[in-house]
């Protein structure tokens, strides 16, 4: 709120604001304003930095979550593996999810929604800039705080779900669950923080005009999204508590012969883990809603009906979780109310499937490596749908569920729709946040790899499911592979072979931006493009637009720069301005005073305090006094902090004092 | 290519996947009763009309690519949708799904039913095995008098549906037989229920499919269904007396060491002390689930270990498990005989069983269960021992 409610020109305000804050007697500890070197990153509030910290982050835990799941196919390469132990291949599962899901999908959504959300909005920044910071720092320490588990005893061993009474200290006595646990209460404030912020950011910061429904389909959907994580992170939070309490502090919340019945796991876990699913995919559905209108030159086909459905899956993602119980044993009548549920999902999921089609149909398709992952998502997410209309029936799916044709539906759900969708989205805003293109030559064998890669890895575990390979087993026997087509040696081999070949074609995507890092800046509107975000240059400066702009139409940007010319029922398109004259335009009426907020030490101390708790609660008593003085120290800096600095921080203070340097000076 | 070619490849590649094929024992698609039979008959429409629906995106999208690639043409009518075309493509998915959710709604409470079986077999599952036992009852056949107690392998009697009563002594553990039923967990604290059928003699191979901790990859489970003569004589040979092994053979030195060392947790029903008292195994002592398989008769098995090991060596185990439906339930009734046993697993196991399948047994880290064991320990038996045991285990028809 700071940017938009703060007065322009208040030196009053600045004055009372000396007066009342203790930031004059600081000394070591003023305010990190530097504007370039590590702390302006370290200690940034700005949601471009932020968001590019998240994608960043979220990349190295992708590759990560990668090896890991290269070791688990180079174990069931063939019968009975020896490359990793019971133990281990058990605690790699679980971190394989577990990294996949909560470390790289979900940051590296947020990462676009911190960084293009404000862009596509005309707004200036996040409303909570400081909270922003918060957010980000929170999933780091919280994501190194569960992969420290590798080297303090070994990792979680129950799997991404953690079924109770299987988490329990009796069945897995390592400290694994703790850090699994403990982490991801840490990312998950992480989450809840930035859905507030995110919520308030588009609905109070729009730019004048943009009404709800002017607004970019990739800001709606990680809207949803933030609703979605408002209402299921709680849940999920709930889940953890309990068994942070069941493990370290003696409660039976799951401790069965007290008592407990297991399923109330199963169901916080579904009732949270379920809707995470659409949590998982709307940001990519949102991110490929903006590429392909871009290269097929055409509005979004439907973009009410992607807005609504896009609301509908979230609304009723929250009635589905039982579909994942389905061989629990809840009874005919609860399994039948889901199946049907379930099913109903589809319908909305269709429209999207439909509606990105029909964008295309009619258009003038420009081939970009951003534009091959949108439609390999179109095709691959079909598929995921289609088999997972296989297994809302509930009869089918007591069979399907627990093997590897589950493991299928969902690679193909969430690699083919999420992970296919996040590289869309980086190859189509690289040129925007670098400011340099990517190679596109490089890009295509980046996508052709992973499209290749990934059907040779997950194609086959249809077939495996199928004859009947269950998940989650370190080793598969020969004496119940089967022989001929349907061989499970064979087809374990392809998944495997597979999973090398998705290796390199991710590993591609590092190479490419090593070789583009010398290229020259890319052009002001490379793709042509349609929506606000491409409003400024590139990268966008600190402050976004040199004036916020007053949106009139959809599509905004591509309305200044094609005008219809035709006749009645006639339309003809003409260009009169291209991309860079219409910022040309922005700069030359550029806002003479803009205010920003000044980047603070609190956040990243505040966000440090948890992960030093929760080694107190695996290891020591003390550490978690120790991790709560920070915390309360962090927020009683945090609370007493203006949101700019006074001007005695700066370096050298200016020299009369009370012109407030942080305002921007802009050439008019 | 010419039509000879293209018929010959196609000859070919039917072959591949019909004619030299045998698929895996747990295929889901090969249903052996009627509660498979009728989760295959409603699975298979199901995945037509998907596969047929992905066909269509496919296709389609594969000419948008190519129709409408840019060849320079004019920048194309900026049409924001056409809400008619919309709403008819939202109705008619969900038509096809309601026709999708009729009968499987259906199915559910079909398959629900149980009222009419006519055998209760309860299944216990614990780290990483499952426990089988028979209720006395008057079903199953011509009755059950005495309770019958094995693990691993479930025997049933074709054309009798069979109420499969399951619970866990432990964590959560899944009953699947795929070829005979979906699956069901079995939750500690709770029953749940699975009727099964089977209509031909066979060995129904299946594995516990919910994730249950280090060794879930070793649980198994097999259902071996005969006809109704071939079970009254399998019940018969269950719930025959004890025989002691003939004085003076290795058998005899086994028994002792069986006391002395397996009979803590392991029951053989009938086994005597030197007083002539029954012993009665406390696993509960030992092993945190607080079971172990029971051994009276472990040679009518042919799996061992959570049926994770095969009794039979490699060249007999075929001549078992691939037995045509006619001859399987006699084959199976032979048990394992000296000349098929597998002792190279069977002494691995007994060498060092920890050591073989993945199980909590290291007796310096197993302070979160109060020093219980999850699994069967490393027991430091001398290679005299083993022998000893092998031969009184081969006795155990």
């Amino acid at each position: 709120m700071a940017i938009i409610e703060r007065p322009t020109d208040t030196p009053a305000l600045a004055g009372a604001g000396a007066a009342v804050t203790p930031s004059s007697s600081y000394g070591n500890f003023r305010r990190p304003v530097q504007a370039t070197g590590w702390k302006s990153w370290a200690f940034t509030v700005d949601h471009k930095k932020i968001g590019i910290m998240y994608g960043v982050v979220a990349m190295v835990f992708f590759f990560v979550g990668g090896i890991e799941a290269l070791l688990i196919r180079a174990q069931l390469a063939q019968p009975n593996g020896t490359i990793l132990s019971a133990d281990k291949y058990n605690q790699m599962f679980t971190m394989h999810a577990t990294t996949m899901v909560f470390l790289f999908v979900m940051p590296m959504a947020a990462a676009f929604a911190n960084y293009m959300m404000p862009l596509q909005i005309g707004a200036r920044d996040v409303a909570f800039p400081r909270l922003n910071a918060l957010s980000l720092w929170l999933f780091v320490f919280g994501g190194i705080f569960i992969n420290s588990s590798w080297i303090l005893g070994g990792a979680a061993d129950g799997g991404w779900f953690m079924y109770a009474p299987n988490s329990s200290v009796p069945f897995s006595p390592t400290n694994g669950v703790d850090f699994w646990t403990l982490g991801l209460l840490i990312t998950g404030v992480a989450s809840q923080v930035g859905a507030i912020n995110l919520i308030v950011t588009a609905l109070n910061m729009r730019a004048p005009g943009m009404k709800l429904m002017r607004m970019p389909i990739f800001t709606w959907m990680a809207l949803v999204v933030q609703f979605l994580l408002l209402f299921s992170i709680p849940v999920i939070t709930v889940a953890l508590f309990l068994l942070m309490f069941q493990r370290n502090f003696g409660a039976n919340f799951f401790s069965v012969e007290a008592g407990a019945d297991p399923l109330l796991w199963q169901h916080l876990f579904w009732l949270f883990g379920h809707p995470e699913v659409y949590i998982l995919v709307l940001p990519s559905f949102g991110i490929i809603s903006e590429v392909l209108p871009t290269f097929s030159r055409k509005p979004l086909f439907g973009y009410p009906f992607v807005v609504f459905s896009g609301a509908a899956i979230g609304f009723v993602g929250f009635g589905v979780w039982a579909h994942h119980m389905f061989a629990a044993g809840l009874g005919p009548i609860s399994v039948a109310v889901f199946s049907v549920a379930t099913m109903a999902i589809a319908v909305p999921t269709g429209v999207k499937i439909i509606n990105w089609t029909l964008t295309m149909w009619g258009g003038k398709l420009w081939f970009t490596t951003a534009m091959l992952f949108a439609i390999g998502l179109i095709v691959q997410f079909t598929i995921g749908g289609l088999s997972g209309v296989t297994h809302a029936v509930a009869p089918s799916d007591t069979q399907q569920t627990d093997t590897y044709y589950i493991v299928a539906h969902f690679h193909y759900v969430i690699f083919g729709g999420a992970v296919l969708g996040l590289f869309a989205g980086i190859y189509y805003w690289w040129p925007k946040v670098f400011g340099k293109m990517l190679s596109e030559k490089i890009g295509r064998w980046n996508f052709w790899l992973m499209i290749i890669g990934m059907n040779m890895t997950f194609g086959p575990m249809h077939i495996l499911g199928l004859q009947g390979q269950p998940r989650r087993m370190y080793i598969w026997t020969g004496d119940r592979a089967g022989d001929g087509f349907f061989d499970l040696a064979f087809w374990n081999l392809v998944a495997s072979i597979g999973s090398l070949v998705l290796g390199i074609g991710a590993f591609l995507f590092l190479v490419n931006v090593w070789v583009s890092r010398k290229n020259p800046p890319a052009p002001a509107d490379p793709w042509d493009a349609r929506s606000l975000e491409w409003l400024t240059t590139n990268p966008p400066k600190e402050h976004n637009f040199d004036r916020i702009p007053t949106v009139h139409t959809l599509d905004e940007f591509f309305h200044r720069k094609y005008e219809d010319v035709g006749e009645g029922d006639q339309h003809d398109y003409k260009q009169v301005a291209t991309g860079a004259e219409v910022i040309e335009l922005e700069e030359k009426y550029a806002d003479a005073h803009i205010h920003l907020p000044s980047p603070s030490y609190w956040p990243m101390v505040l966000a440090i305090s948890l992960p030093i708790i929760g080694y107190g609660v695996i290891f020591n008593t003390l550490l978690i006094v120790a991790g709560a003085a920070i915390a309360v120290l962090a927020l009683f800096g945090w609370a007493l902090e203006p949101p700019t600095a006074d001007e005695s921080e700066f370096d050298p203070p200016a020299p009369d004092g009370d012109q407030p340097s942080k305002e921007l000076a802009v050439s008019v | 290519m010419n039509r000879r070619v293209r018929i010959a490849a196609a000859v070919g590649l039917a072959a591949l996947v019909a004619g030299c094929a045998e698929d895996a024992p747990q295929d889901m698609f090969q249903p052996a009763g009627p509660n498979a039979q009728s989760i295959y008959d409603l699975s298979v429409p199901v995945f037509i009309i998907a596969g047929v629906i992905g066909v269509i995106v496919m296709v389609f999208i594969a000419i948008i690519v190519v129709k409408f690639r840019d060849r320079g043409q004019a920048i194309p009518d900026q049409v924001h949708g056409k809400p008619t075309l919309e709403i008819i493509l939202t109705i008619i998915p969900a038509l096809i799904l309601i026709g999708v959710a009729i009968p499987t709604v259906g199915t559910i409470m079909a398959l629900n039913d149980t009222s009419d079986t006519e055998c209760v077999i309860n299944v216990t599952g614990q780290q990483w095995w499952w426990e089988i036992d028979y209720p006395t009852q008057s079903g199953c056949g011509s009755g059950i008098d005495q309770p019958i107690i094995t693990s691993g392998q479930m025997v049933i009697p074709i054309g009798t549906p069979v109420l499969v009563r399951g619970t866990s002594r432990d964590v959560i553990h899944s009953w699947w037989i795929p070829r005979l039923n979906g699956k069901r967990d079995m939750v500690p604290g709770r029953v749940h229920t699975n009727r099964i059928e089977a209509d031909e003699p066979g060995i129904y191979a299946g594995q516990c499919t919910e994730f249950c901790g280090l060794s879930h990859a070793n649980m198994r489970m097999e259902v071996i269904a005969m006809t109704p003569e071939d079970f009254e004589a399998w019940k018969l040979n269950q719930t025959k007396p004890y025989e002691s092994p003939a004085e003076g053979t290795l058998a005899a030195k086994g028994e002792q060491t069986f006391i002395s060392q397996c009979a803590r947790c392991h029951q053989v029903n009938g086994l005597e002390d030197a007083d002539g008292a029954p012993i009665v195994s406390r696993p509960d002592l030992s092993v945190y689930s607080g079971a172990a398989p029971n051994l009276t008769h472990l040679m009518t098995r042919n799996t061992f270990a959570g049926a994770a090991y095969n009794l039979l060596t490699p060249e007999c185990r075929p001549k078992v498990w691939n037995a045509p439906s006619e001859t399987v339930g006699a084959e199976y009734l032979k048990g394992v005989t000296p000349d098929c046993l597998n002792s190279v697993e069977l002494r691995e196991w007994l060498r060092n069983a920890p050591a073989k399948k993945p199980m909590y047994a290291d007796p310096t880290k197993l302070e979160a269960t109060d020093g219980l064991t999850r699994g069967m320990p490393n027991l430091a038996l001398s290679e005299d021992q083993i022998d000893e045991l092998v031969a009184y285990l081969l006795e155990r028809h």
